[in-house]
């Protein structure tokens, strides 16, 4: 199906960054949040993200504002009429996700492309609130969604082909690489990183080693860009172990990370954000 | 790190990240492909988890996998695709097919 105009629906980090990156290829975007504060913040973050890639040389000042141009900052329901893919990127509470499709069932075109941006949730669980479940699917962006390549394209239970190859088409259209996958917790990359961090969090329980030692080993002999505790660090120590008991429970215990990453989150320890993890970190 | 110790790290990494890989292709959730191009473009992984078995050679793995499971439990046993490969004498890169052709 051809894609007209995008629609992104949250505007927090993540969907101004899809927003961007939508517009940086000259896609007409709508994005929409009822919070017009939200709206705002949006506006300056993709505005800055433009102006770094001017500064970089990769894009004229007039060429940015020209794309900067092509997204409509909006919280009225009357800009969603013509839009062909809606893309959710709201907080991860299957109840708000499930508003805001049936939302956008009722306003959007009867073969409009309902996808969502969650990371754990059932496509399938949120189609069926609509009227047009095979008409919706996942579309799973990896954070900063403006520099990382990869997208998941999730099947749910009901998702037509179509859908999918639709989607696929959108996210090499913006310059991303596509793979289809099909609905299940923790999708591709989430499982297979989540289950060596795992796997390497309790080798570090049973021998002592530090995170650095481990990560140093790791990175030497090249068989990751990051040491899963850098990595860990980064995402949020908080974001780990919740993905952590997700898939633990989901598909048993080798996704137990084993006693130090809970600990840490209890004691307010989430990584780079709050400036200890399991590395200690400068904030300047 | 003794040289010993890191060569388990190294290998518990390596094949915690094949098996689940192995798994995610079994249970028919994405193809072999997919699976490679998503954790080498999302997880900037240098080489696929199913063809960097294919490169280790599939008989390689089966054998450190085993010796795990012996080690550690049953996390390790060796797939299914996995043992109905070298069944076939499907060995990887050195005999010109394993999880891909070559």
């Amino acid at each position: 199906m051809y894609v007209k105009k995008v629609a992104v629906i949250g505007a927090g980090t993540m969907g101004a960054d899809i927003a961007y990156t939508l517009a940086l290829t000259n896609i007409p975007v709508v994005l929409r949040d009822v919070d017009d504060s939200a709206l705002k913040r949006a506006q300056e973050h993709i505005q800055g993200l433009f102006a770094q890639r001017v500064a970089k040389g990769r894009l004229t000042a007039p060429d940015a504002d020209q794309r900067f141009t092509r997204i409509v900052f909006s919280g009225d329901p009357a800009a969603l009429q013509d839009v062909s893919v809606a893309i959710e990127a709201v907080p991860e509470k299957m109840a708000l996700k499930q508003k805001v499709f049936q939302e956008l069932d009722r306003l959007l075109p009867p073969l409009a492309i309902l996808a969502t941006n969650t990371s754990a949730l059932s496509v399938t669980e949120m189609a069926r609130v609509t009227s047009r479940p095979e008409r919706v699917a996942g579309m799973h962006f990896f954070y900063p969604a403006h520099m990382m390549k990869l997208v998941e394209i999730i099947a749910g239970s009901d998702t037509e082909p179509d859908v999918l190859k639709t989607l696929s088409r959108l996210s090499e259209e913006i310059r991303k690489i596509p793979v289809v996958v099909k609905e299940c917790p923790g999708f591709v990359v989430n499982r297979v990183l989540t289950a060596s961090m795992a796997e390497v969090m309790r080798f570090k329980a049973e021998y002592g080693y530090s995170a650095q030692e481990i990560d140093d080993v790791i990175v030497r002999h090249q068989i990751a860009p990051l040491g899963p505790f850098t990595l860990a660090d980064a995402l949020g120590l908080d974001i780990a172990w919740d993905v952590a008991q997700t898939l633990q429970a989901a598909y048993g215990d080798r996704f137990d990370p084993g006693p130090e990453l809970p600990q840490l989150v209890a004691e307010g320890h989430l990584g780079v954000k709050t400036g200890q993890g399991f590395y200690t970190h400068n904030r300047s | 790190m003794e040289v010993e110790r890191e060569q388990e790290l190294i290998d518990r990494f390596t094949l915690a990240t094949y098996l689940e890989a192995a798994r995610l292709y079994e249970e028919g959730i994405a193809t072999a492909q997919a699976i490679d191009i998503a954790m080498r473009a999302g997880a900037g992984l240098p080489q696929g988890p199913l063809a960097w078995a294919d490169s280790i050679g599939l008989d390689v793995i089966y054998e450190k996998l085993t010796r795990l499971q012996h080690e550690l439990g049953d996390r390790f046993a060796p797939p299914k695709s996995l043992t109905e490969r070298i069944g076939r004498g499907q060995l990887g890169v050195k005999t010109h097919a394993g999880y891909f052709n070559y």
